[in-house]
């Protein structure tokens, strides 16, 4: 019966194994045609083409390299294409290259020596949304020879396996190992000596199967599906289980710039008139000199926009109504300004704003702290305090204004002889919890390196404001230049990389893997989609491209960083709970192995019948199944972990032969004190080495799973205490019983449980001593402990 | 196999066992000091080195205990033994986590 059981059990666990391995296969099979499919829904799409001098509406997959497309407001580019005429042509790429604030298209020629995507100004890429102007572009390149062509070609293939993923595969190789080479020799020792050949295979596959932890995926799925339900109750939702463990014990978050560290919206910082005097002016003016349309919603310009915004959330919107528009002359490419005229109580009054260099060609003076002065005198260090506001990142519009004649009509003639009055400073401000989220990661033990498509000025201005230290920094075209060794050195010194294409972001997250760390990376853009998908654990946001969001293993529901926090805590308990399985099962089944091997050699019997031995498994693991439950200390979960097969090997080496002392205790005891030397009291040999090898290896887990004092300092989950008691009171009683007798079990003198106990005692202490040994003295288990 | 056999059997499989955990320590020991010497200068005296085994000891002490105690068949003396041990063993785990985070 109990042979049945545990063939039944192990058949069970093999087909559950497979069942696992076909659904899993099918799943990611069914994640990458998802993503594809994404893919090609985002840019399946129709194009106004010019052919034989004709215009077309086309399905975009129908077109080709040479033909010549035109695209207006609100078009997505249907293939990449070089412009050939554009006409106030701006594009939204946020989502491909990072760029949050829409870029100026122009057919002007450009001389770049290998140029990044986002230099390409006289480019339109594939899966770009024109939102202002319009333009016509011949063809160079469609479908999968796009640049969303060659990312979509990155995420069809299967996920790359995870840094835990590699340690289980390693683990097993270690079992396989040594379960053979036990095998091998306690069949060949077995029959050498004379056993039954039969008998003695029989017995080392038991052994053998004995010291596998069957129950390992069970336990590492438990504990995941539990870590997932609790991470989904602070909205991360985890999509590939697998990668939770990675979340844990990563330790470099490589992350993009723009809307997951920024907001990766337009807003206006400031109002900065030119002197030290603070002018409410410049706000008042640039609501008036506005072009955005304000109801319920602002909609218009994001510019325009972000400045009515400012001025509502300042309460400062009413300061226009003095003042009556009589006048706009609207802006235009050419001019890149914009102008109103208004009126205020008599007077007439022409505000300008647009680019500043296009605002400084029209002033003849500058007003600084009410005093105006010549443009002449101020323009060198007006332009100096421009360019170093637009290196570091900010977008910067100029306002300027004169007093004017009222007439009938205005022009772009008027534009002139005006008075600087100050800048609008632009900027995509950093997420409000992202300098919290920083200091978090860093005191874990996570080290962050940004990726983006944007200069290096700009990524260091928001490290700035972050407080990240900032190592060094390589731009894209830097990357280049350097051989796959020299990227592998540079990736562990550098904490920015800018201006970089989404393949490097790629060799990046490569560069790092390969350096032994296991690699986060956050991103939210479609750029972003295959290094989500190389790194061991793809973070995405919910307001993601689909793309992203799919190509992810894990999606914050709420653009909220601190939650990533919480995530990595939970990554690390699970992590902790199934090392302490590995460790305690390995240590403990090979000395509890070992010494029944070695006792098979010089006993007239078996220390114990193969079904005893499966038995012993089979509640050893029910006891183990609570382990998801159990508590992890606080200190276990401050530093990033890792799989360390080594510390394995000196673990098992270490603490298995404690196992193996007690139970060749116990074979002196029922040998000699109970005189169980003869095959007619085996059962009585059989039964108190059975229920002294599941006392120490059922109670030891309390002593094991923990590098403090246990229960003192130390308490184990409830579920974990109840579960084990209650399997230590079944295989006590177990002697006793039908089952136990149909086992092949006698029940036990009363003597034997004085010196049980006693015994075990001992043994617990002896291991708790062999701790302070192996972690304090020896200072073992820095990884994964 | 006779009781003289059995008995000498199983005095050499748990020697072997107690001989077997000991080399595996100083094994380990070898091998930690090996890793942190390249950081750090460690010197290592004899009452280091036998304060760093005290767990070696008793378990040496308990091996030749047990064999004694084992082929006496007392469980009187079998259970004052391991009272003793106990103990002695308390007093090392006390002694060695005094820091306030209880860590070994």
């Amino acid at each position: 019966m109990a042979g049945v059981f545990a063939e039944l059990k192990q058949a069970v666990i093999i087909l559950s194994m497979i069942a696992l391995s076909v659904i899993l296969g099918f799943y990611n099979e069914y994640k990458a045609e998802k993503i594809v499919e994404n893919l090609k829904h985002n840019v399946s799409i129709k194009a106004l083409v010019t052919r034989n001098g004709k215009a077309l509406q086309i399905d975009s997959r129908l077109l080709v390299p040479g033909d010549l497309v035109s695209v207006y407001v609100g078009d997505i580019a249907p293939a990449d294409m070089r412009i050939v005429k554009s006409k106030n042509l701006e594009t939204d790429e946020a989502t491909f290259t990072g760029e949050s604030f829409p870029v100026e298209k122009t057919s002007d020629r450009l001389d770049l020596q290998a140029p990044i995507p986002q230099q390409l100004t006289n480019y339109l890429f594939m899966g770009t949304v024109v939102v202002h102007g319009s333009g016509q572009g011949i063809i160079v390149s469609t479908g999968k020879n796009t640049e969303l062509g060659s990312i979509s070609k990155s995420l069809v293939r299967s996920h790359p396996e995870t840094e835990f993923q590699k340690g289980v595969r390693k683990y097993g190789n270690m079992l396989i190992t040594l379960t053979l080479a036990l095998t091998i020799g306690i069949f060949s020792l077995n029959y050498a000596i004379g056993h039954f050949w039969l008998d003695s295979l029989l017995f080392s596959l038991a052994v053998a199967v004995g010291l596998v932890p069957e129950l390992m995926p069970a336990i590492v799925t438990i504990s995941l599906a539990q870590g997932a339900s609790k991470m989904a109750k602070v909205k991360v939702i985890v999509k590939r289980l697998v990668s939770i463990e990675d979340f844990g014990n990563m330790d470099v978050l490589c992350t993009d710039k723009t809307g997951t560290l920024t907001e990766g919206t337009v807003v206006l910082g400031e109002c900065r008139p030119l002197g030290e005097e603070d002018d409410p002016r410049v706000l008042s003016y640039s609501l008036l000199c506005n072009s955005a349309a304000v109801g319920e919603e602002i909609v218009g310009n994001p510019m325009d926009a972000a400045i009515w915004e400012y001025a509502i959330k300042n309460d400062a919107q009413e300061n226009i109504k003095a003042y009556t528009k009589v006048d706009e002359i609207p802006f235009d490419y050419q001019r890149r300004v914009m102008s109103v005229v208004v009126k205020k109580n008599d007077g007439h009054t022409l505000i300008s704003k647009g680019a500043p260099e296009s605002i400084f060609a029209r002033c003849t003076s500058a007003e600084i702290d009410g005093k105006i002065q010549p443009m002449d005198s101020v323009l060198k260090a007006i332009n100096a305090k421009f360019s170093n506001l637009s290196e570091l990142g900010y977008r910067l519009l100029a306002l300027a204004f004169r007093p004017i004649e009222a007439k009938t009509s205005y022009s772009v003639e008027d534009e002139a002889d005006l008075t600087l009055l100050g800048f609008l400073i632009f900027t995509d401000p950093p997420k409000k919890d992202a300098h919290q989220a920083v200091d978090r990661l860093k005191s874990m033990g996570v080290d962050m390196k940004i990726l983006t498509g944007d200069n290096e000025l700009v990524a260091k201005t928001i490290c700035d404001e972050l407080k990240v230290p900032v190592k060094r920094v390589i731009c894209g075209p830097d990357l280049t230049q350097m051989s796959w060794t020299e990227i592998k050195t540079s990736v562990e010194e550098t904490t920015i990389f800018a201006r970089i294409t989404p393949e490097q972001k790629l060799d990046i997250i490569k560069a790092l893997k390969a350096n032994g760390h296991v690699v986060g990376y956050m991103g939210d853009g479609v750029n972003d989609a295959p290094a989500l998908y190389e790194a061991d654990v793809g973070l995405s946001v919910d307001t993601a491209v689909d793309v992203a969001k799919e190509a992810a293993d894990i999606v914050l529901l709420e653009k909220d960083l601190l939650v990533l926090t919480d995530g990595i805590n939970e990554g690390r308990k699970i992590f902790g709970n199934t090392i302490k399985y590995v460790l305690m099962g390995t240590s403990s089944n090979f000395g509890n192995m070992f010494s029944a091997a070695a006792a098979s050699i010089f006993l007239p019997f078996l220390p114990m019948l193969p079904m005893q031995i499966l038995f012993m498994n089979l509640l050893y693991d029910i006891a183990n199944m609570t382990l998801p439950t159990d508590n992890v200390d606080e200190e276990y979960i401050k530093h990033p972990k890792r799989w360390d097969i080594g510390f394995v090997r000196k673990y098992t080496l270490f603490f298995g032969p404690f196992s193996s002392l007690y139970d060749f205790l116990t074979y002196g005891i029922m040998l000699f004190i109970f005189g169980a030397t003869t095959p007619a009291m085996q059962s009585l040999f059989q039964s108190g080495w059975f229920v002294e090898s599941f006392w120490t290896e059922v109670l030891v887990m309390f002593v094991i799973r923990t590098r403090r004092i246990p229960f003192f300092t130390s308490r184990p989950g409830k579920w974990l205490t109840l579960l084990t008691l209650s399997c230590v009171a079944f295989g006590t009683i177990l002697p006793f019983t039908f089952l136990g007798g149909f086992l092949g079990f006698a029940p036990l003198p009363p003597e034997y449980w004085g010196l049980l106990v006693l015994m075990v005692v001992t043994y617990l202490l002896l291991v708790d001593a062999g701790k302070v040994f192996f972690y304090k003295i020896c200072k073992f288990g820095g990884s994964d402990r | 196999m006779d009781d003289v056999g059995l008995r000498t059997w199983w005095a050499i499989c748990i020697s072997a066992g107690s001989i077997f955990l000991t080399l595996v320590s100083i094994y380990l020991y070898a091998d930690s000091r090996k890793s942190h010497r390249k950081n750090v200068r460690v010197h290592a005296d004899v009452a280091s080195l036998v304060k760093a085994f005290v767990f070696v000891w008793v378990l040496l002490g308990l091996l030749v205990f047990y064999i004694f105690s084992v082929n006496l068949g007392s469980l009187y003396v079998f259970a004052a033994g391991n009272i003793i041990v106990e103990a002695i063993l308390i007093a090392y785990l006390f002694r060695n986590r005094t820091d306030r985070s209880e860590q070994t």
